[in-house]
């Protein structure tokens, strides 16, 4: 046995033996922590995913974006998926993140496809914009109480 | 959300395991069912790397995308294979002997894997679409690619980052249609699938070349970083990228060290999709096939016109992709600076390296991964190995130096970046170094334990 120790200490096949030893001992151990972790933390995550309901699991990362969960459900049933429409966006959102004016046209477009983003749309989804900035012929199909409408232009 | 989406990711999977196990008996063959059981990850992913190469063509082509597109596409690959093999005489697998022993600790490791992925699927079945980039542009894409059965041109120029290659939106698309629906709660399962199929493929490769207790530690140490267990289900490129990276860069090095043309022929496949998956991906091939140049320099005669072959066959199938949209007027693939910006911009390399070694080696994110990458090279350096610890080296550093670069060219980013993980482009870069290691590391180690760069049991055939 004395032998085989010391062999760990010539150089350099043995300096080589001992490092490979001693990698692999400090890997395998922080391996083993950090796997326990692991565990934990994926088991919360599968637990959170699995309470979650369905709308909250369907808009996901959407949830920080468009406050209300409705409005794009009802453009989504309204809209036929051959139409186009556009979103526009003003101060107007009760309850809007930092996120929801910058992004909520990037969101829609993910959610709605394939109905196609328009700038002369006659489908509107107007978050917090003025609405009488689109005339007389904006029919209002969903009116949400934080100040979403979901509409259509006449013509 | 529902069982026939995961029975239609089911046999999207098991279809690109076919497809793959058709590439690899033309490449390689197999001599028994149990060889091929062995190869099986491998030969999943490179299902997953020529269906990717090859639908991105089709798309480019501007032919229809549909189930029987998919469906056709694999099967002339897998054909291809099969003329192949039937063309260089493969011999019929046959039963042949079972897997050699595990010793109980290279087994108990191994079971902590299967675990470990086991409670990854469970968070990945119900997993909403968080992920900014996510629902932003990669997912949209691969909607896109579905409504419309092509690359449709509002769509691809309108969404963010338009330039970047559609290999993963194809791939999901091709999981919408299997699942029947876009599921993009469902499709996270499908970013499980890669996973582990590309722990199975370095496994498989390594499983006759390094000690099993090597092997698993490592892959272990790899997959439990917190970065990983946390973003590797995302249903976005980064780290498909960074499976595919690992693999054309083990395939490689193994080709440096045992010389069998198929090692160098399913690098190719892999360097080729690498470059479709993101556009780093062009600088993470360039940094494996420089490493390979230099490690290959004493036989330069024999290894250059080789290597630089299959370099160009992995550029050209990735070149149809640029043509398309240049002609469809689509920039931003570039660095913002230009040429010659980064002598203008002097005063951004300093802190741009340091951001990407603060990233490279946060142990929040990474553990220690790779500090041990450099000891372990150091350590084959000293057991006299040469081949190796050079490539991986040249890898490691080519690929360090390569993302300082691209941090120091695009202007547009603050340096030195300290944002949050979440949205730091350079965590999502050394995440590629971090998964190669799980490939690399047990072969630097079993070469510094033997003294020498050939693997024990090099692969025959």
């Amino acid at each position: 046995m004395h032998g085989d120790f010391s062999s760990f200490l010539e150089w350099p096949h043995g300096i080589a033996r001992l490092g490979v030893v001693l990698c692999t001992t400090l890997a395998l151990g922080i391996g083993l922590v950090y796997f326990v972790k692991a565990m934990d933390r994926l088991g919360d995550t599968a637990r959170t995913n699995a309470a979650q309901n369905y709308d909250d699991r369907e808009f996901a990362g959407g949830n920080a974006v468009v406050v209300a969960n409705r409005p794009l459900y009802e453009a989504r049933a309204l809209i036929p998926e051959d139409e186009t429409y556009r979103v526009i966006a003003g101060p107007g959102v009760d309850g809007a993140t930092e996120l929801t004016a910058p992004f909520i046209d990037h969101y829609a477009r993910y959610f709605l496809m394939p109905r196609r983003p328009s700038p002369d749309a006659r489908w509107v989804i107007c978050y917090g914009c003025d609405q009488s900035e689109l005339g007389d012929g904006f029919e209002v199909f969903l009116e949400d109480e934080a100040g979403i409408f979901v509409g259509r232009l006449a013509g | 959300m529902t069982v026939r989406s995961l029975l239609g990711l089911a046999a999207l999977n098991l279809f690109a395991l076919a497809v793959g196990a058709g590439l690899l008996w033309g490449l390689r063959g197999w001599r028994s069912w149990w060889e091929l059981a062995r190869l099986a990850g491998l030969a999943y992913m490179l299902g997953i790397a020529g269906l990717g190469v090859a639908l991105t063509l089709v798309l480019v082509a501007g032919i229809p995308f549909s189930l029987a597109t998919i469906l056709l596409t694999g099967m002339a690959l897998a054909g291809a294979g099969a003329a192949v093999a039937h063309r260089l005489g493969r011999p019929r697998p046959v039963l042949g002997t079972g897997p050699r022993r595990v010793g109980l600790a290279g087994a108990a490791l191994a079971v902590l894997v299967v675990v470990y992925l086991e409670a990854l699927f469970r968070a990945a079945r119900l997993s909403g679409l968080y992920a900014f980039d996510a629902w932003s542009f990669w997912v949209p894409k691969a909607k896109a690619i579905y409504f419309f059965g092509g690359l449709d041109e509002q769509f691809f120029s309108e969404l963010p980052n338009a330039t970047y290659p559609p290999l993963v939106p194809t791939l999901e698309a091709s999981a919408f249609h299997f699942m029947g629906s876009p599921d993009v709660v469902t499709l996270h399962v499908q970013f499980w699938f890669f996973l582990a199929g590309f722990v199975a493929a370095v496994a498989g490769l390594l499983a006759t070349r390094v000690p099993p207790v090597l092997l698993w530690t490592f892959a272990l140490l790899a997959l439990v970083s917190p970065r990983v267990v946390g973003r590797t289900l995302e249903p976005q490129a980064d780290f498909t990228l960074d499976y595919l990276f690992a693999l054309a860069a083990l395939l490689v090095v193994l080709w440096l060290l045992e010389r069998r043309p198929w090692q160098l022929a399913g690098a190719t496949l892999f360097l080729g999709a690498v470059m479709l998956t993101k556009r780093e991906g062009q600088l993470l091939a360039a940094c494996v096939v420089a490493a390979a140049l230099v490690a290959s320099w004493r036989d330069w005669r024999t290894a250059w016109p080789r290597l630089g072959l299959a370099s160009a066959c992995a550029l050209a199938l990735a070149l149809p992709w640029r043509a398309w949209y240049v002609s469809h007027d689509l920039t931003g693939e570039f660095p913002s600076s230009g040429g010659t910006g980064l002598l203008e911009n002097l005063d951004r390399a300093w802190p741009s390296f340091q951001s990407v070694l603060t990233s490279a080696f946060s142990t929040d994110l990474w553990t220690v991964v790779l500090p041990l990458v450099i000891v372990a090279v150091v350590l084959a350096f000293i057991g006299g190995a040469r081949v190796l610890p050079v490539y991986a080296m040249l890898v490691y550093a080519f690929a360090l130096a390569g993302f300082t670069w691209g941090i120091w060219s695009f202007v547009e980013l603050e340096v030195p970046i300290e944002r949050d993980e979440a949205i730091n482009p350079v965590v999502r870069l050394s995440a590629s170094l971090i998964v190669l290691s799980a490939a690399l590391v047990p072969l630097l180690l079993d070469a510094a334990w033997r003294g020498a760069d050939p693997p024990r049991r090099p692969e025959a055939g």
